[in-house]
């Protein structure tokens, strides 16, 4: 199409599905993680939080590698043609990702080497690397500690016309060296050993009075480098890193067995394509041409590094202790469900059926979902427990509490997403272990993801048999509610109830309900009900009805989804998204999308909650989901939509949504250029939703407290 | 009655599906679940005569997956019913047992009229909604598999019912067969269902329009429950209102139908929400109510939405008394036997007589016999159904009334039932014979059974001889069982000398079958 045909276009009505009123989806993700790194330069923040928040950027950085970065150049490398949402190639998109990138990765190591490394220097916390930084004492504590725990599991390989070029695993560190043999004829070898992960890679010295001193694995390794290699000389060596196509290529069709199939496919993992190559900035070059040689990697996949590779370290550093001062301790969390209080000496159930309960976590604490399960699980009455499982932590008391149930003869049955990305290891595990025990366990659906986030409690009652659901929009994982914003939601009302049992049966392979009471499920209704809510707004606002959209989700990139929502502006409806992280809607263009605002929020908290606000004509309607506006949510996935429609629910979310889109801490607008601008002003009129969320809940719980606590006590003797 | 959690499975041909149920006095009926899996047993047992042993492993497969749900809501209570595709297989008796063996679970196979019924019943008692629509001329519509059941009412009553061999899967095999593609399906299927419906319309109908067609059936119901597609997939007519769940006006229908062959195969499964394999399936329902409706002049449809599921629960959920006032079955079936005996030119007066005469000897031989409430219902049915045979041959009456009695369907009683009734009006006239050659005219029935209809013909044989003038002479005769006589008191000024002198040989085959001799006695009435 031409620029001036274009041009006549929009003077009419404007072609909602042209490209240019898309952003690309990678590019619209490195935006984020760019958010991300924003934090860790924040002043505001405290200093670990930074290092924190510096830290995430990188592991972040290594999934969209794995993921994105490998599938376009698959895309490249397949000769893919099509073009994305924003009218870009697989090649056009690769080429603007690396570029961003770099600078994206300058910007990482300028954070750390101008700021943050400064700045602990002069909280007394310093990394030393090379010999000339350490004590004499230092350098006996390294000597010590390298001969007693690390040497005794480096494994150095020597690479020649016999021995080929050994695998180097993803994402491990490595340091090459190019050596020649004493005495030899001078010829060069290449010589490479893995910076163990079994040992910790932050190393603290013993404390010489000068403050806090640590040092890294690799550069202990580097310096005892000769140890390693006796009868050689090093000509020299630097660490280096390896990112590879992590997508895991499962024909499920096929895979007889679905299970043995992940965990084939998990080890093949390690062979994948070398698709990012990180060097130490200093490396020599012999040793660069060697080692990029050997991966097949181009110029544009390797990242000089001005500092330590894999920022990931700093987590762990986060979580030494000592350094709580640092930290951020505004945001409360962890706060008790009113309606839930003292859960030891309450019945759960008893709870639930005096009316719906909906908890926002973290501020609110997730244990009552915990205790559903736990309690679910040793109550004579419950008959069967049924629940799907995504991620879950590591040590997960829901996990253990489902082994107890079906122990005890309870009839359970257990999604367990065998393909959940980066956790497949992690949930064959624990899959197996619930078989073990007893659990009917299901690996998930052929070619759909579950997602969904759901729970069923049967349990017979005096006088019927009653069911009890949760639903939520974050995974069952108790480690992860702490530090996510999630809403869930607790309800024994019949219709939710008959929906969840619908629910389980298509999970369990019977076919399809044939109704749905509240519940649209992905991926056969869920876009399409999405699109009605959408379309309905749109055509309230052309009858000059009350319309307006409160969407809040991760992750917004379904195009049909933005053409109704562009759709839906242009016919006035007012339309504000909270989208955290990938948007590729486009906000405030002219004719298009002039009454959409996108503002995203990146904060303490990770956001994760998805609510959805419809005006419907001045009786508000309020959705809860597992899925965000993307593809992969609507179209590949199992996912839940469920109504929220107890007046105190609706009433606690539009609370959540409005505080939201008050922010003005965390909140960054999306401007119509895709950029991000922060609007904090001064200091009067600031509002930072996460902080105010904690405070609320803590105020609600003490307030429960006095509530409870009126009753006056008579003073007994002391002696009586 | 405490509450009880009940699994019903029905092994249909096309699906096996399980509903659980919890049931109470209380609070009446609720369903809990309701699991389907697609299982092709009809192509195969239509087409060959038998199932194979994959197809009996699959089933095997499914009721043990069955038995998780079921431990689900710990139930106690399982009946499991087979249709068509297991009727019409050869070894069904072997496959039976092996699924009983691997599962536990015993499958009850049940006859065309039996599963029906059963229909009805879940139709019947579902929804307030029912008496209602009977109120007005209406009839029930039963597609399935392998034919259609049409059920007529009158006066609240169900009087007539017929099965058309014309169910969905025998219609689309035909059409496959033809090589006919879905353009053509509308003109086919109304051409094949047409010719046996104008023979329905002319025998049972005649000049009657139905207001109200009531929908039975698993392809066009559950779109008719669905308000999505009641509102978006062309039922709504110009003009007409938005239909409510369930219920589609004939001309919205047709409406809906048309539109249906106006769409493309994939944008029809997607709006449908149907499986692609199953589209040509609901095309061909639609098709075949469209033709019902036309010929019966329906204004509206009704689908309540009820499976075999259903009817298998409510019947339990009745016989333990856990429903409260509901339509009256019992009601339905008499009304169904004096129609048949009416079409045969029965004379109403002199059936209801005897059918009244009967059942009086029954009570009054309570203390004997040892026959239920279910036999004294057969006995009715067969006083009313006596002399049917007649409108054939005044000679043969037996063998006629036999005949007529087995080749017209009786909603409600079950193959062996009709059987019991048919041979009880044969032996009225006939000399019942001796065990061996019995056997060849109720091969399947066991002692019980055969005992049974040996006693329903010796009061049968009583009440009839009480009226061997057909002038009602004993129409307030009063029974009265003493010792091992049973009087018989004719209140009458007529001259019973007939009846008196030609008593002797049906009393004494009543007295060799329950050791009770009967004696007429006169006492005129004032």
């Amino acid at each position: 199409m031409t620029d001036t045909g274009k041009r006549k276009k929009k003077t009419a009505a404007p072609d909602i599905h042209d490209p240019s009123y898309y952003a690309n989806r990678e590019l619209s993700w490195i935006a984020f993680d760019e958010r991300c790194l924003y934090e860790a330069r924040d002043e505001e923040n405290p200093l670990f939080e930074r290092i924190k928040f510096l830290s995430i950027t990188a592991s972040n950085l290594d999934e969209f590698f794995m993921v994105r970065v490998a599938s376009l150049k698959d895309m490249v490398n397949a000769g893919y043609k099509k073009r994305d949402i924003a009218g870009m190639t697989a090649g056009e998109q690769l080429e603007a990702v690396e570029n961003k990138l770099h600078s994206f990765v300058e910007e990482q190591y300028s954070t750390w080497n101008d700021i943050l490394l400064p700045r602990l220097g002069k909280e007394g916390l310093a990394f030393v690397k090379n010999d000339g930084d350490l004590s004499e004492s230092e350098k006996d504590f390294v000597d010590r500690y390298f001969d007693e725990f690390v040497y005794p599991v480096l494994t150095p390989m020597a690479v020649d016309s016999s021995r080929p070029f050994p695998l180097i695993r993803n994402k491990t560190i490595n340091i090459g060296a190019l050596v020649t043999k004493k005495g030899g004829d001078g010829e060069i070898e290449f010589a490479t050993v893995q910076v163990p992960g079994v040992i910790n890679r932050v190393i603290e010295l013993p404390d010489g009075g000068e403050g806090r001193r640590f040092m890294l694995l690799e550069d202990m390794i580097l310096r005892g480098m000769p140890k390693l290699f006796l009868n050689y000389d090093i000509v020299c060596c630097g660490a280096y890193r390896v990112g590879r196509n992590a997508d895991l290529s499962i024909d499920e069709d096929e895979a007889e067995d679905l299970l043995k199939e992940i965990e084939k496919q998990l080890k093949l993992r390690q062979w994948g394509q070398a698709i990012r190559l990180e060097v130490v900035e200093d490396i020599d070059d012999r040793l660069l041409k060697h080692i990029k040689g050997e991966l097949e990697v181009a110029d544009s996949e390797i990242y000089r590094i001005d500092g330590p590779l894999d920022l990931t370290f700093l987590m762990k550093l986060y979580s030494l202790p000592g350094f709580e001062g640092y930290k951020e301790s505004r945001y409360i969390s962890g706060q008790p469900v009113p309606a839930l209080k003292d859960l030891d000496q309450q019945d759960i159930f008893a709870r639930i059926r005096e009316g719906d309960i909906l908890m926002h976590h973290p501020y609110e604490t997730f244990d009552p979902v915990v205790r559903f399960v736990e309690r679910a699980a040793v109550d004579d009455s419950v008959l069967a427990i049924k629940q799907t499982l995504y991620r879950v932590s590591g040590n997960s008391p829901i996990i253990a509490a489902l082994e107890r149930a079906a122990e005890r003869g309870k009839q359970v049955s257990v999604l367990v997403e065998l393909k959940a990305r980066f956790d497949e290891e992690h949930n064959i595990v624990w899959a197996k272990r619930l078989e073990h025990a007893g659990c009917h366990v299901i690996y998930g659906l052929v070619g759909l993801k579950t997602h969904c986030k759901i729970t069923l409690v049967v349990r017979r009652e005096e006088d019927q048999i009653r069911r009890y659901v949760h639903l939520g929009t974050g995974n069952y994982n108790d480690s992860t509610a702490k530090l996510y914003t999630d809403v869930g939601l607790f309800t024994c009302a019949e219709d939710y109830g008959e929906d969840a049992t619908a629910v389980f049966n298509m999970l369990s392979g019977y076919s399809e309900p044939l109704v749905w009471n509240k519940l649209a499920l992905a991926p056969l209704w869920l876009k399409d009900r999405v699109i009605s809510l959408i379309r309905r707004e749109t055509a309230n606002a052309a009858m000059g009805l009350p319309a307006r959209i409160i969407a809040k989700m991760n992750s917004l990139c379904h195009e049909e989804v933005i053409a109704e929502l562009y759709e839906a502006s242009r016919k006035g409806v007012k339309i504000d998204l909270i989208v955290r992280g990938i948007c590729c809607l486009r906000a405030g263009i002219p004719g298009v999308s002039e009454n959409i605002t996108v503002r995203s929020i990146v904060g303490n908290f990770l956001e994760h909650s998805r609510i959805f606000y419809f005006e419907n004509a001045g009786n508000p309607e309020l959705y809860l989901s597992s899925a965000d506006w993307m593809p992969r949510n609507l179209e590949r996935r199992v996912e839940i939509m469920f109504p929220v429609e107890k007046e105190m629910g609706k009433e606690k979310l539009i609370h959540i949504l409005k505080t939201e889109l008050a922010d003005t801490e965390k909140a960054r607008i999306l401007e119509p250029d895709n950029s991000y601008r922060s609007i904090r002003g001064d200091s009067a009129s600031r509002v930072d939703s996460q902080r105010i969320f904690g405070d609320e809940a803590a105020a609600a719980a003490v307030s429960e407290d006095r509530e409870k606590t009126r009753v006056f006590e008579p003073m007994t003797s002391p002696v009586g | 009655m405490a509450s009880q959690v009940c699994a019903a499975i029905d092994v249909g041909s096309y699906e096996i599906a399980m509903k659980i149920y919890e049931i109470g006095s209380k609070k009446g009926i609720r369903e809990l679940d309701h699991v389907r899996v697609g299982v092709d047993l009809g192509s195969e047992s239509y087409a060959t005569g038998r199932l194979s042993a994959n197809r009996v492993s699959e089933i095997i497969r499914i009721l043990r997956e069955f038995d998780r749900e079921m431990k689900t809501w710990g139930v106690t209570v399982v009946r499991a019913c087979g249709t068509s595709a297991l009727r019409e297989s050869e070894n069904v008796d072997m496959i039976l047992e092996r699924i009983e063996k691997s599962t536990g679970i015993k499958i009850e196979l049940l006859s065309n009229s039996e599963q029906r019924f059963l229909d009805y019943k879940a139709t019947a008692l579902k929804s307030d909604l029912f008496e209602k629509i009977i109120s007005k001329p209406s009839a029930i519509v039963d597609i399935g598999g392998g034919s259609i059941q049409i059920s007529l009412f009158d006066d609240d009553r169900l009087v007539t019912t017929q099965n058309l061999k014309l169910g969905v899967l025998r219609i689309h095999e035909m059409l496959q067969t033809l090589g006919a593609g879905t353009l053509r399906y509308g003109a086919l299927v109304a051409e094949l269902v047409g010719a046996q419906l104008s023979v329905f319309s002319r025998m049972y109908l005649s000049d009657r329009r139905i207001k109200n067609v009531i929908l039975v059936d698993d392809y066009v119901s559950p779109l008719m429950q669905n308000p999505r597609i009641l509102t978006d997939s062309g039922f709504l007519v110009e003009g007409g209102d938005v239909p409510d769940k369930g219920h589609v006006s004939a001309a919205g229908f047709i409406h809906f139908i048309d539109h249906v062959h106006d769409e493309s195969r994939g944008k029809n499964a997607e709006k449908l929400g149907v499986s692609y394999e199953n589209l040509p399936l609901v095309y061909i329902s639609g098709l075949i109510i469209k033709c019902i409706a036309k010929e019966m002049g329906a204004e509206d449809l009704w689908a309540p939405g009820v499976t075999l599921c259903d009817g298998i629960a409510w019947e339990y959920a009745e016989k333990k008394g856990a429903l409260g006032k509901h339509h009256d079955f019992e009601k339905d079936i008499i009304a169904s036997a004096y129609n048949i005996s009416t079409r045969f030119r029965g004379n109403k007066k002199r059936s209801e007589l005897i059918g009244d005469l009967a059942v009086r000897i029954f009570d009054a031989m309570k203390p004997v016999h040892g026959l239920d409430e279910r036999e004294r219902l057969l006995l009715r049915i067969a006083a009313i159904l006596h002399d049917c045979g007649k409108y054939i041959s005044m000679i043969n009456l037996g063998e006629t009334s036999y005949s007529i009695i087995m080749g017209s369907e009786i909603i409600g009683l079950s193959h062996r039932e009709r059987q019991t009734v048919a041979a009880a009006v044969r032996y009225i006239y006939t000399k019942v014979p001796p065990p061996d050659s019995l056997d060849r005219v109720v091969e399947q029935f066991d002692d019980r059974m055969r005992l049974t209809l040996i006693k329903l013909t010796a009061m049968l044989r009583v009440a009839t001889g009480l009226d061997r003038s057909h002038l009602k002479k004993f129409k307030k005769a009063v029974f009265t069982l003493e010792g091992d006589e049973l009087y018989i008191t004719a209140n009458t000024i007529e001259d019973t000398t007939l009846e008196s002198g030609l008593f002797d040989d049906r009393a004494g085959f009543f007295e060799e079958v329950f050791g009770v001799r009967p004696i007429i006695r006169r006492k005129d009435a004032k």
